[in-house]
């Protein structure tokens, strides 16, 4: 007797108008993603701290006094390293600002050497020095007094310093309330489907969520360690904006090595020190492909790298550096989503379904 | 002394420790800790589902195990002639729909709730996580499991020689 495969049509939840009421989600979300950055960068935050809180709840303490103990805690450790880390931070602001023009007139004195060496030395070499220094040289130098006054124009962001944690706490709160109610007014009969799918994307976002921020953690402590003994300048800010910028692939190393090289060639005057940042970045790259990857990939959704680059691509180029950040965790949801319906097709279709070995063996 | 337990009950979530012990009942989860009940307890949705409502379908993929926490549920299957044959009725305590920890194939029974009842779901998604986070826990339900099963084709190779001696005894002409 031959089984024919079941062909059943698409699940209930691949309904045309779930399809239309999604697009048109997408849509309205796309027109207000500006407004929806500190919500998003908290939910992503909520994502991180809520194994720590999960931790204690599953000693049988409340939710809530979890929460407040944890904020006030993290409090206590910002003030605590506000007073050590800002006037290290704002030290090297101020001598940014003093020295700036230092660099400029010591890197145009640097440059102005090399121009003239290699303009005796190689022939045609005026002509190609000519023409680096309209391309590269003098933009480079016009924007270089302006470094200051860019870091600090960075500063409005710290409003979401504040925002975000605000949210979060309610998040933290109030989440798991609102799922339960969510999975109440569920229909009873979809609710273990639905159930599901909120399962797999969480399981897939959370493992992402976490090892991107280990990651993180890790590239801007041995960023500051290593700039630190190479004697670089502004090693703290460095090892900063390489940290927070890790949060997307790879470019956390590149900046890293970039904004570095170019201090470290501002305060030596010389093409090896940036030689040793550059080679710093790439060993913390290294370190981060051998030793981290491997245990976060272990637990999180492995992505092709072809998918990954045009995730990154996509996301950059529809909603600008926020959409590099959540470009990879939301390809990590997609690639969820379709794990969960190549799984309904196999489930339906006998033929792709694998049989055990042994299976004709008795049972004794 | 009274203090304390003051203290205690204040930072206590009482809801929390009373699903804890309701879980260390349960035979699938026996030989577990208490933070290892809490931590598993933290995998668990719970929903509650009116009389009469629908838990799932005979022919629904299955992708959770479900317990009953208060109330009753009740299986049935569809006979050949299109009609519901009822196969068990599951108190608190019961534990139905185990399999789709296992396998995540089309249910061979439907599931309904006979009064209003609370059931606690554990998903095959955050089962692969207990195992991941904490393997112990994880191995020990997989055992419990594994014994159910082996019970089960145990009863099912005694019941089904029975059923087939008695079903030749009755073609057999006096």
């Amino acid at each position: 007797m031959s089984s024919a495969p079941v062909r059943r049509a698409l699940p209930a939840f691949f309904s045309w108008s779930a399809f239309f009421t999604l697009s048109a989600f997408l849509y309205f979300l796309y027109h207000v993603h500006a407004v929806l950055i500190p919500f998003v960068l908290s939910f992503a935050l909520a994502y991180l701290v809520n194994p720590v809180i999960n931790e204690f709840e599953s000693r049988g303490f409340r939710r809530e006094h979890v929460v407040l103990a944890l904020y006030l805690l993290i409090a206590s450790g910002i003030v605590i390293s506000a007073n050590i880390l800002l006037p290290a931070m704002a030290a090297e602001l101020d001598m940014l600002q003093g020295r700036a023009q230092l660099y400029y007139s010591g890197i145009e004195k640097t440059f102005g050497v090399l121009q003239h060496d290699l303009a005796q030395k190689i022939p045609f070499g005026r002509v190609l020095m000519d023409r680096l220094s309209l391309k590269m040289y003098n933009p480079l130098m016009e924007q270089l007094p302006k470094l200051p006054s860019y870091i600090l124009g960075l500063f409005p962001l710290l409003s979401l310093l504040f925002l975000v944690p605000f949210i979060t706490f309610f998040m933290l709160m109030d989440a798991e309330a609102f799922l339960n109610k969510a999975v109440q007014a569920c229909p009873g009969r979809h609710v273990e489907q639905a159930l599901h799918i909120i399962s797999a994307v969480d399981t897939s976002l959370g493992n992402y969520l976490r090892g991107i921020m280990l990651t993180a953690a890790a590239i801007g402590t041995a960023s500051y360690i290593g700039l630190w003994t190479l004697g670089v300048d502004y090693a703290l800010g460095v090892a900063t904006l390489s940290g927070i910028s890790s949060f997307v692939p790879y470019l956390g190393a590149i900046l890293g090595a970039l904004v570095g090289g170019l201090v470290a060639f501002f305060q030596f005057h010389t093409f090896a020190a940036p030689l040793k940042v550059i080679l710093l970045f790439a060993g913390i790259r290294l370190a981060d492909e051998a030793l981290l990857q491997p245990i976060i990939s272990k637990h999180s959704m492995h992505l092709h790298p072809l998918v990954f680059l045009l995730s990154l691509m996509l996301g950059g180029k529809i909603f600008g550096f926020i959409g590099l950040l959540f470009a990879v965790p939301t390809a990590c949801v997609l690639k969820a989503l379709m794990n969960v319906v190549w799984d309904y097709y196999l489930s339906h279709v006998p033929s792709a379904r694998a049989t055990p070995d042994g299976v004709d063996v008795p049972y004794i | 002394m009274k203090r304390l337990d003051r203290l205690k009950a204040f930072f206590v979530d009482k809801q929390f420790v009373r699903k804890r012990d309701f879980l260390r009942s349960l035979s699938l989860f026996s030989g577990l800790s208490n933070r290892e009940l809490g931590s598993l307890l933290q995998m668990f949705h719970s929903r509650v589902y009116q009389e009469g409502e629908i838990v799932f379908q005979e022919g629904d993929i299955g992708r959770a195990l479900f317990v009953v926490e208060s109330g009753k549920v009740a299986l049935t299957r569809r006979t050949q002639d299109g009609k519901d044959r009822a196969v068990a009725e599951l108190g608190p305590g019961s534990f139905f729909g185990e399999m789709a920890l296992l396998e995540q194939l089309p249910r061979s029974a439907a599931a309904v709730a006979k009064e209003k009842s609370a059931l606690l779901l554990l998903y095959r998604s955050k089962l692969d996580e207990i195992l991941r986070q904490h393997p112990h826990i994880g191995v020990s339900i997989m055992m419990h499991l594994a014994q159910l099963l082996s019970a089960r084709l145990r009863r099912a190779n005694q019941s089904v020689p029975a059923a087939i001696a008695a079903e030749s005894a009755e073609q057999t002409p006096a």
